[in-house]
């Protein structure tokens, strides 16, 4: 499944490079970068995590509480904080069957339609999950496993990642808006 | 509002939004969402992030980014390239050695990688100069390559068979032993059809030489040494101890399907190091970013076509759909046909991975109620989708193929291909009249399913 161009290390043309608009675009695109490092050495640290529970098993004979949610943390944080980082490159696959079959005047409105959907559903999507964040801080919401680790944790890390997801697709509208002003 | 009437307008809205060309992932969120607040409690919708994050965080499902770390740290090395040179070495005696070579390559690399792309990539780039060196025509060598390809989202431990496996909320340690015995079935056809194609093309080229004197490389006999022979095996090995050590932590039941990633991961990033000194924070970030891009894109589709189906059967459209699927009591061998037909064609506009979280819930139960073993359905579905991969004209690994070998033309690509679609077909009809090519292996080590 894993199943695209870039995975064979073949850049999509269709895939357009990070717009920076002004000082806070490139801000934005400055934290992506600190993020995607970041996400990467989480998703190396969960796999040593669960690699360390099997050599403890084998080896020390004692097993870990923590190294599947520990993993689990790492991974979907991981996921929804790099989120807006693949959505600057608009890394999140669609079918473009059309945009071939439409005039580039009429793409463009497309592309700007899309957009502003887009970023209804993630700013939706953000909204609910900072009312989550906070009803799991306020009721002190923890896991059901025996560690019982408490849920503010991968919360935050998903509200944080969905929000700058959202202030992502904002740019990129805002960016679109303006070279169509540009060129009129 | 009827089922049927929202059903419909669930099912228009989802085509209306991403034929629009809206991300798959948000598109699939959107239209879920729309319709919680639309026929849903406000309660539910209060829920909606909470339901994907829950959704998300299952162990298994978290394998994939695992598995996708190990491919790429995998494809990104020599790796593939050593162990294609190695098995030509030592198959070139055979005819059309070159080939089987190719195809072997693409199956075990495939089961390294469990990437049909970066199989494709990474065997490709050496197998298609290589084959066109020695006098394959294009579409030949370029066909070998994508069907061999394919093997990536069969063999263990393919992502399609984990989606799958929780879709369908089967074994999945029993799925991937299912899948074994159709991909060597796949790999034994390949391999045969590489060695009646080289008789032909070596006849023609014999025909060629006798009427007008010109001779071809296909003529010309390689010599290897058993210096060549052994050379390449110190790289090789190593990567096939992985192998067999993953296969042997996952169903020696050392390790569950997520420690066996996160194992497989830090094996084959410490392998890439040492054997082709690929550690340094230059080398890494490829491999690295690479993986987080391919796994954010796949795991949020992953999350938001669970709400998607989440919602479906909510508003008890699925098992509507599905009720009125096994209401027409159709023979199983046409409901079989007809849902195979439906993954071929969203197989032109969808990923595997949405294929099967937004059908599974509509096709699994009546295919349960006409008595398949939806193991045996999982292998079927899979390769019909690895079908998805290579007919023409939308399939991904026709242009991975098209980007390693530009010169070859895309229409000698497509008609290169044509005769593995053919070849996989046959494989499809060979599972339905002799299931035991694949429940056989899992009966036998795991006891009979269910």
């Amino acid at each position: 499944m894993a199943h695209s161009l870039e995975e064979a290390g073949i850049e999509n043309p269709a895939v357009a490079q990070p717009v920076a608009v002004g000082v806070p675009g490139r801000i934005l695109h400055a934290v992506n970068r600190v993020i995607v490092t970041i996400s990467s050495v989480a998703l190396v640290a969960a796999a040593f995590v669960l690699t360390y529970g099997v050599v403890t098993r084998y080896f020390l004979h004692y097993s870990t509480d923590w190294q599947d949610e520990i993993s689990v943390f790492l991974i979907v944080g991981s996921i929804f904080m790099s989120s807006a980082a693949v959505q600057a490159r608009r890394g999140h696959v669609a079918i473009e069957a059309v945009s071939s079959l439409l005039s580039d005047n009429v793409n463009r409105w497309r592309l700007f339609v899309v957009d502003i959907a887009t970023f209804a559903f993630c700013a939706f999507f953000s909204w609910k999950s900072w009312l989550l964040l906070e009803e799991a801080i306020v009721e002190g919401y923890r896991s059901s496993s025996t560690w019982q680790p408490p849920l503010w944790i991968p919360y935050s890390l998903m509200t944080a990642g969905m929000t700058l997801l959202t202030i992502q697709v904002l740019f990129q509208i805002v960016a679109q808006w303006r070279r169509r002003s540009e060129a009129v | 509002m009827s089922t049927l009437a929202i059903g419909l307008l669930y099912g228009g809205a989802t085509l209306l939004v991403m034929f629009a060309g809206m991300p798959i992932a948000f598109a699939l969120g959107a239209v879920a969402t729309t319709f919680m607040i639309m026929f849903m409690p406000a309660s539910s919708v209060d829920t909606i992030s909470q339901n994907v994050y829950e959704e998300m965080a299952s162990i298994t499902l978290l394998s994939i980014p695992l598995f996708i770390l190990k491919g790429a740290a995998i494809g990104r090395s020599r790796a593939g390239q050593d162990l294609y040179g190695a098995l030509h070495a030592w198959l070139h005696k055979f005819p059309g050695g070159l080939g089987i070579a190719n195809v072997f390559a693409c199956g075990l690399f495939a089961a390294m990688a469990g990437s049909s792309p970066a199989t494709c990539s990474a065997i490709g780039s050496a197998g298609i100069p290589e084959m066109r060196k020695h006098g394959y025509s294009g579409g030949f060598a370029a066909g070998l390559i994508a069907a061999g390809g394919t093997l990536g989202i069969l063999l263990p431990p393919s992502i399609t068979m984990i989606l799958y496996a929780v879709a369908a909320e089967q074994s999945l340690g029993r799925l991937f032993l299912a899948a074994i015995g159709p991909a060597l079935l796949l790999v034994v056809m390949f391999a045969g059809y590489a060695m009646f194609r080289f008789r032909l093309e070596f006849k023609r080229a014999k025909a060629h030489l006798e009427k007008t004197g010109e001779t071809s490389e296909l003529l010309r006999e390689d010599t290897m040494t058993t210096r060549d022979k052994f050379a390449l095996l110190p790289r090789v090995l190593p990567f096939l101890i992985l192998l067999t050590g993953v296969m042997v932590a996952l169903y020696g039941g050392y390790a569950t399907p997520s420690e066996t990633a996160g194992l497989g991961a830090v094996l084959a990033l410490v392998l890439i190091a040492v054997i082709y000194s690929v550690w340094s924070a230059r080398d890494l970030e490829p491999i690295l970013t690479s993986t987080l891009r391919e796994s954010t894109m796949l795991m949020l589709i992953i999350g938001m076509s669970l709400l998607y189906s989440y919602v479906m059967s909510y508003l008890h459209i699925s098992q509507s759909t599905a009720q009125w699927v096994v209401a027409l009591h159709l023979s199983p061998w046409v409901l079989l046909t007809v849902i195979l037909l439906m993954v071929v064609v969203l197989g032109f506009f969808l990923p595997p991975v949405s294929i099967i979280l937004m059908t599974a819930p509509i096709i699994l139960p009546p295919l349960r109620a006409a008595d398949f073993d939806l193991i045996w359905f999982g292998v079927v579905m899979t390769i019909v989708m690895e079908l998805g991969l290579i007919h023409p004209p939308v399939g991904l690994n026709i242009f991975v193929i098209k980007n390693i070998a530009p010169d070859i033309p895309l229409s000698d690509v497509m008609w290169g291909v044509l005769p593995f679609v053919g070849l996989m077909i046959l494989a499809v009809v060979i599972l339905c009249f002799v299931p035991g090519v694949a429940t056989w292996l899992p009966d036998h080590l795991m006891g009979l399913g269910k």
